[in-house]
């Protein structure tokens, strides 16, 4: 992730005070999310539901 | 390395007494509440300067619970299997008048208007509460010293990590300055700090004990477990605190549980499965730990138990979708304070916190899908099997003075696969290293069948004697 995309992603996310007092500690959040999701296999079944299950009851 | 090497201390003190042992002895009138909390007190005062395992002692508080204790024992009315036994609350955890400030200067000042329900039905059982114990800040960011209070230390050796997030609880149940704690689990915090002090942390079945008034970190994948220094204390405990909370939308409804009955049952022909590529090909481990590892499964064999070798998928990928859910639940629980108030974290749970603003719903969406899949994996193999041993933590517990050290080892571990599948997991001593620190194991069943975890753990306690193992601190 480039210095711009996480300046407008850490602004979109209402962390632009964080941005301003500690720009690294930003960048390294960013780093630490960056490559993450690329270790999680996808799941070949496009009907794979996702856990926890939607479920009816109290509230729906 | 060996499970009898050193660290030998005689059990008559009363602060080595096991929760189970007091108990007995409170409800024969053989031992005084009053007495035993005063000991702790006493211990606590002395030791404490030195571990730093508590952010608050209530004694005030305990020892008139205590005499009420005390009074109701001699009057013959015992509130339940724990009546007069001291414990210590992970300080994300409410408690009635203290605050909960989790270990953060964000809620230096949020004081709980009533206990958790784990509290409450600890103290429904006869507990005593003796304080707030030390965590990682909001059970993510540690170790720090950049936090209004210090971090934990672990009573093996002062120089090292006792673990986290539930640093205080392991450190504290170590050192003899309580018998019990309650702490929590979301990506392994009750079974590091059991790991590295070598006591027995148990992160139960998700939906077992209910989690409300807890401060969560990640709603699915939050677990409340019991710390303990024996096997047996472990089940008690469990048994307080275990139970369907309507109010709890994660709670689930299980049979009720009996853990302490069938603890000394045999293991023979029990099916153990043995998940050698955690620690032989995924994440290699410390040849100490290995060695403890064959030697638990050496063990349970000699006691009649089958071994088996199961495959699951891999630590890297269970670490990633662990990752990608907790931090995008945290960082929708923290996002205003973030925004408002950076300053006030510590620079750990800043950097960890703030990287769930960065993962898109994409990530999280596909982690949950892959969870799914996991549990089924997971599942599978629990079918051809009774339970799995497998590793906790790689390494012994490093220096807590070298972060360095700390981001290497922090992340070497097994435990949160079952954080992702909800799975019973417990994680005990296998020994201890050369340098004189625990070295682990973890064994993990079926869905609320703790009780076969615990039959299992107990076994390879009888025979290894590591529910004698003490650190030397005075």
């Amino acid at each position: 992730m480039d210095k711009e995309t996480i300046e407008l992603l850490a602004r979109r996310a209402g962390l632009a005070k964080a941005l301003a007092q500690f720009p690294d500690d930003v960048a390294a959040s960013a780093k630490q999310a960056a490559d993450v999701a690329q270790k999680i296999k996808r799941p070949t079944d496009p009907r794979a539901e996702p856990w926890p299950p939607m479920r009816a009851g109290i509230g729906l | 390395m060996a499970a009898d090497a050193g660290g030998d201390r005689p059990v008559s003190d009363l602060h080595w007494m096991t929760a189970g042992a007091a108990a007995r002895a409170i409800a024969t009138r053989e031992l005084s509440p009053v007495d035993l909390t005063k000991a702790l007190l006493d211990r606590i005062e002395r030791l404490d300067p030195r571990l730093n395992a508590f952010i608050r002692v209530d004694g005030e508080a305990a020892l008139q619970a205590a005499k009420a204790a005390e009074a109701e024992a001699i009057s013959g009315r015992l509130r339940g299997p724990l009546h007069g036994v001291p414990v210590g609350i992970k300080d994300i955890i409410d408690v009635a008048g203290l605050p909960t400030t989790c270990h953060s200067k964000i809620l230096e000042d949020n004081v709980a208007a009533a206990d958790a329900v784990c509290v409450e039905k600890l103290r429904g059982a006869g507990a005593i509460v003796l304080g707030k114990l030390s965590t990682h800040e909001f059970a993510i960011g540690g170790p720090s010293f950049d936090l209004p209070w210090p971090p934990a230390r672990n009573p093996w050796n002062t120089d090292h990590h006792p673990g986290g997030s539930s640093s205080g609880s392991g450190s504290g149940v170590a050192a003899g300055l309580f018998p019990m704690a309650l702490g929590t689990d979301t990506g392994g915090s009750v079974r590091n700090p059991a790991s590295c002090c070598g006591i027995v942390g148990l992160k139960p079945t998700y939906g077992l004990v209910s989690r409300r008034g807890v401060f969560p970190l990640s709603f699915t994948l939050d677990h409340i477990g019991p710390m303990t220094r024996t096997v047996a204390d472990n089940a008690l405990m469990l048994e307080a605190i275990a139970g369907h909370d309507p109010l709890d939308p994660g709670s689930a409804a299980p049979p009720r549980g009996h853990y302490a009955a069938g603890l000394e049952r045999s293991v023979r022909g029990l099916r153990v499965g043995f998940v050698r590529h955690f620690h032989e090909i995924d994440t290699p481990a410390d040849p100490e730990v290995t060695a403890g590892l064959e030697r638990v499964a050496r063990t349970l064999e000699a006691e009649g138990a089958e071994l088996h070798t199961i495959k699951l998928p891999t630590l890297g990928e269970f670490g990633a979708v662990n990752r990608v859910i907790l931090q995008s639940e945290a960082w929708s629980i923290h996002a205003p304070w973030l925004g408002e108030r950076p300053e006030d974290y510590g620079m750990l749970s800043r950097r960890r916190l703030m990287a769930g603003a960065f993962m898109s719903s994409g990530d999280y969406v596909l982690a949950s899908r892959r969870r799914l899949e996991m549990i089924a994996e997971v599942e599978a193999a629990l079918r051809e099997v009774d339970v799995l041993l497998c590793a906790s933590s790689m390494d012994p517990a490093c220096r807590i003075d070298q972060p360095a050290e700390v981001d290497r080892t922090y992340p070497r571990q097994a435990r949160t696969p079952f954080n992702v599948t909800g799975h019973p997991a417990l994680a005990m001593m296998a020994g201890l290293s050369a340098g004189g620190l625990p070295v682990s194991v973890q064994f993990v069943g079926r869905y609320f069948d703790e009780a076969t975890v615990f039959a299992v753990a107990r076994a390879w306690e009888r025979a290894a004697g590591t529910d004698s193992k003490h650190p030397a601190i005075i």
